[in-house]
């Protein structure tokens, strides 16, 4: 009996005592739209919101932002002007040979127990030189930071080409703890395109280990397994549109995460994510629409948080759509546009108007000479001196009026575009709401560049440099990547190339300012609104950090006061 | 009996065929093209070219289709098992199925065995006593629950009982996120769950499946009683329940053979109400958080996934044909007239 007695005793200790250690895990939930499609950065999920939040957290890169202030909501910011050390534990640039030379951090242990040396960063550039990938993020950072040998020409689909594609002597080891890169041209970029994901570094011990004769750069891996690397965090569970689920990594260099564990799970109702949080089962929530956000702030025990940083709404009017290639067309449109009612009627006060086309928060902003009100007289006035009195004349451009937006942004950019329409038609122009699907917007905008007018709130130029976003969205194609509206000025193209090579600051900002200057004035697109990315969460939750991938990086998240 | 089920599977081949056919054809036909999805910022040409060789939608269209059917020699295709990987993910969309479906068919499975078990029940009792108070019930629940979607009753249900009245657990999927869930043997977490004995994720799992069967339950039982109802007052009125009757046997053994005559019909019923459910699974698991077949579907359209869209259709349409050949084979046996 005194046996039996003493073995419950030990049962229950022991019962106790895995449901002590059970609940003094510290979990966090995270509630989002989706998880991670994919952890490869050279995967088909470079567009996907949340498979950005999983490039974040999961890949190391080797080189960081520095972090700044704190803003009024308690959210971290970074100081865009200087870089931090992460895996590159300092680095040299040689102008003369045009040759970066990185020191690695030694010591650093993955989540599979390799250890960083330069063959993982060998093996990383490699892998995005390969041009395996579905969609090549990696060289596509290579090339706009004008590494040697990522060039266009990769591109081709000839054996030349394809045999240009292996690792040459651009990238070196000198040793296990240094590396060098070498640059085609003196470029600016190259320090802003290591903080991306996409030049992220993997543990090539554990990709290759993984690698197949058909996939030899483990792309299938990356895709649906996991991403070997050096961050805070390790892959735990992960199913595709379900949850990803990660545990910290206890060798991280950095120190071992506040959370355990974290657990990324798929809510795609936003209200259902509204009433979770609610409710207190989970901690952190994103993905909101502005009236949600706005509903929360009123709601006791939860917090919204939020910080300017890329968030930004414009209006895409194509410059070979008539009559918006008419200059005083687009400015009627500027003049038209209600931007206090949008702010406060669409965004909830959480945004502002936006005076340029370079965000404001980015280093090198100016705000230009020409800005624009709501002034509906003037807008009148421009397009009678364009011919169109009251509008008069437009019908005839009813396809051009057609206002697109992505389907799946309804609740964001409906009221947005509801309040924008009734303004332009009281005006004269004969708009009407043309909602398309995702896919097929960016096949017009980006793709075909054929959509006429369109409104756009994913703008978010990842490598925080004016010249950077210039590249991206209105530099003349070829050069120009990503020049939605076929914008093209000779003035910008030149100052922006001017600015690329040239070493001495002021000079470059000059440049860069100039450009600035350019674009408002003949309004390449029309900014409407910059906008705060916001999270809520619950009240005790710290360490809110805004990336200028909008996404989060959990490391620096922990509960504060009052927290167990 | 054996020629008829072969028969019937035949017949089934040539639909699936002719669905693949339809289907890989029909969505080339889609307003948009999803490089542009893939290329995202870096739509240069050379880039948007390479991705669009990475896809291999660069081929010829009747390229596309030898390799979608196998016929090629570069890769495996539909004939050899094969549907190839999703565009978004990036995983092959078998597996991505072989998860996606088993969730579906836990959550349509359970709603129609307790929409039955409720209905069957109440409809005899409608058909036995017309007018009765649970006739009058009976009816009122089938014109309030159809007069409104599924997915407003299942927001509704997630107000009342998850949020308001906290019987229910949040819309957080099919299981706690915070436990890990068995291996996937079955892909039923009810089943996997037992086998594994983790009884700590079948209660789970029990709990977080409740709200969306209820919805489905709630919506389609209506249907179900008023036709159980009808099939039965059929039968009751028939020659053979009247030659019963006037031979003197107890009600309840009457009731009985009413019953074997007027499930017949409703047999046929289930079969079209699997795929009522299948249809209604594609906003209830939007609604619950539920990672099935109907999210896999619409997601893969939104984002023009051909490979996903193409396995998706074949999916379901092999398993709505597979309950309706079941379904035919019962009735076979049940009624031999059928096998010709």
């Amino acid at each position: 009996m005194r046996l039996y007695r003493t073995a419950l005793v030990v049962v229950v200790l022991a019962a106790c005592l895995l449901a002590g250690r059970a609940t003094a895990e510290r979990a966090l939930l995270v509630l989002s739209e989706g998880v991670p499609a994919s952890l490869d950065v050279d995967g088909p999920a470079g567009n996907h919101d949340p498979s950005q939040t999983g490039f974040l957290n999961i890949i190391e890169p080797l080189v960081d932002y520095v972090v700044g202030g704190v803003n009024d909501d308690g959210v971290q910011l970074y100081d865009f002007t200087r870089f931090a050390p992460r895996l590159a534990e300092s680095w040299h640039y040689d102008p003369d040979t045009l040759t970066w030379t990185l020191t690695l951090r030694r010591d650093v242990k993955g989540c599979n127990g390799a250890t960083f040396d330069a063959d993982d960063v060998l093996y990383s550039f490699a892998r995005a030189k390969s041009l395996s990938g579905v969609a090549p993020v990696g060289w596509f950072l290579g090339n706009v930071a004008s590494i040697d040998g990522f060039t266009k020409a990769l591109l081709q689909n000839t054996q030349q080409a394809r045999a240009a594609r292996e690792l040459g002597d651009e990238i070196q080891k000198l040793d296990a703890y240094t590396v060098t890169i070498r640059q085609s041209a003196p470029n600016k970029l190259f320090l802003p395109a290591l903080t991306i994901y996409g030049l992220g570094i993997y543990d090539q011990q554990t990709m290759q280990a993984h690698a197949t004769a058909a996939d030899p750069w483990s792309h299938g891996y990356a895709g649906s397994v996991n991403a070997p690397s050096f961050g805070p965090w390790c892959v735990e569970r992960w199913r595709k549109e379900e949850v990803f689920a990660v545990k910290a990594n206890p060798d991280y260099y950095r120190g071992t995460p506040y959370f355990d564990r974290v657990i990324m799970r798929a809510v795609p109702q936003s209200a259902n994510r509204v009433g979770i949080l609610r409710t207190g089962k989970a901690q952190f929530v994103e993905g909101l629409s502005p009236k949600e956000y706005a509903f929360l702030e009123r709601s006791s025990g939860i917090k919204v948080s939020g910080a300017y940083l890329n968030g930004s709404l414009i209006l895409l009017a194509n410059w070979k759509s008539p009559p918006l290639d008419d200059p005083r067309v687009r400015e009627a449109l500027a003049y038209a546009t209600p931007y206090a009612d949008l702010v406060r009627g669409a965004y909830f006060g959480a945004a502002k108007q936006w005076h340029g086309l370079i965000p404001s928060e980015y280093p090198g902003y100016v705000r230009p000479a020409a800005t624009y009100r709501y002034d509906p007289e003037r807008a009148r006035a421009l397009l009678a001196e364009a011919g169109y009195p009251n509008g008069r004349g437009l019908e005839q451009f009813a396809e051009a009026f057609k206002l697109s937006y992505a389907l799946d942004r309804e609740n964001t950019l409906g009221p947005v575009a509801t309040q924008l329409r009734t303004a332009l038609r009281r005006v004269g122009f004969p708009v009407q709401l043309d909602p398309l699907p995702a896919v097929q917007l960016a096949d017009r905008q980006l793709v075909k560049k054929d959509l006429p007018l369109s409104l756009y709130d994913g703008l978010t130029p990842i490598g925080v440099d004016v010249a950077y976003a210039l590249l991206l969205s209105f530099i003349t194609p070829p050069a120009g990547l990503n020049n939605m509206t076929n914008f093209s000025d000779p003035v910008v193209d030149e100052m922006f190339d001017k600015a690329l090579v040239e070493p001495d600051p002021a000079l470059r900002h000059e440049y860069l300012a100039s450009a600035q200057e350019v674009l408002a004035r003949r309004l390449a697109f029309l900014p409407l609104a910059e906008f705060e990315v916001r999270w809520a969460t619950a009240p005790d939750l710290e360490g809110l950090t805004l990336h200028p991938t909008q996404s989060v990086p959990w490391y620096p998240l922990r509960l504060g006061q009052g927290a167990p | 009996m054996w020629r008829y089920v072969l028969l019937r599977l035949g017949v089934a081949v040539l639909q699936l065929a002719a669905l693949a056919v339809v289907v890989f054809f029909l969505i080339r036909l889609l307003p948009a093209d999803p490089v542009a999805r893939l290329v995202g910022l870096n739509a240069s040409p050379e880039a948007y070219a390479q991705s669009e060789r990475a896809l291999g939608l660069d081929r010829p269209l009747i390229q596309q289709f030898a390799a979608y059917l196998g016929l090629s020699a570069a890769a495996p295709g539909l004939l050899q098992g094969e549907l190839g990987r999703s565009w978004v993910t990036g995983e092959p969309v078998a597996a991505e199925l072989g998860r996606a479906l088993p969730l579906t068919i836990e959550v349509v499975s359970l709603a129609l065995l307790a929409s039955l078990l409720i209905a069957i029940p109440v409809g005899l009792v409608s058909a036995a006593k017309p007018k009765g108070g649970v006739d009058r019930a009976a009816f009122v629940w089938g014109l309030f629950a159809g007069a409104q979607p599924d997915y407003w009753w299942g927001l509704l249900f997630i107000l009342l009982f998850a949020f308001t009245l906290g019987l229910a657990p949040a819309p957080l999927g099919r299981v706690d996120p915070l436990l890990v869930p068995p291996d996937s043997i079955t892909g039923l977490i009810l089943m996997d769950s037992l086998l594994q004995g983790r009884f700590d994720v079948f209660l789970s799992a029990l709990h977080y499946l409740a709200l969306p069967v209820l919805t489905m339950v709630f919506t389609v039982s209506g249907a179900i009683v008023k036709m159980v109802r009808q099939n039965t007052a059929r039968a009751l009125q028939s020659e053979y329940v009247l030659y019963a009757r006037a031979c003197g046997l107890p009600e309840r053994r009457v009731a009985r053979y009413a019953l074997r005559a007027a499930l017949t019909p409703t047999l046929t019923l289930i079969g079209i109400f699997f795929s009522v459910l299948l249809s209604a699974a594609v906003t209830v698991e939007r609604v619950f958080s539920l990672n099935g077949v109907g999210q896999y579907s619409v997601r893969s359209i939104l984002d023009f996934d051909y490979p996903a869209i193409q396995g998706a259709v074949l999916a379901v349409a092999m398993v709505a044909l597979l309950v309706y050949l079941l379904v035919d084979i019962v009735h076979a046996l049940l009624d031999p007239r059928l096998r010709g």
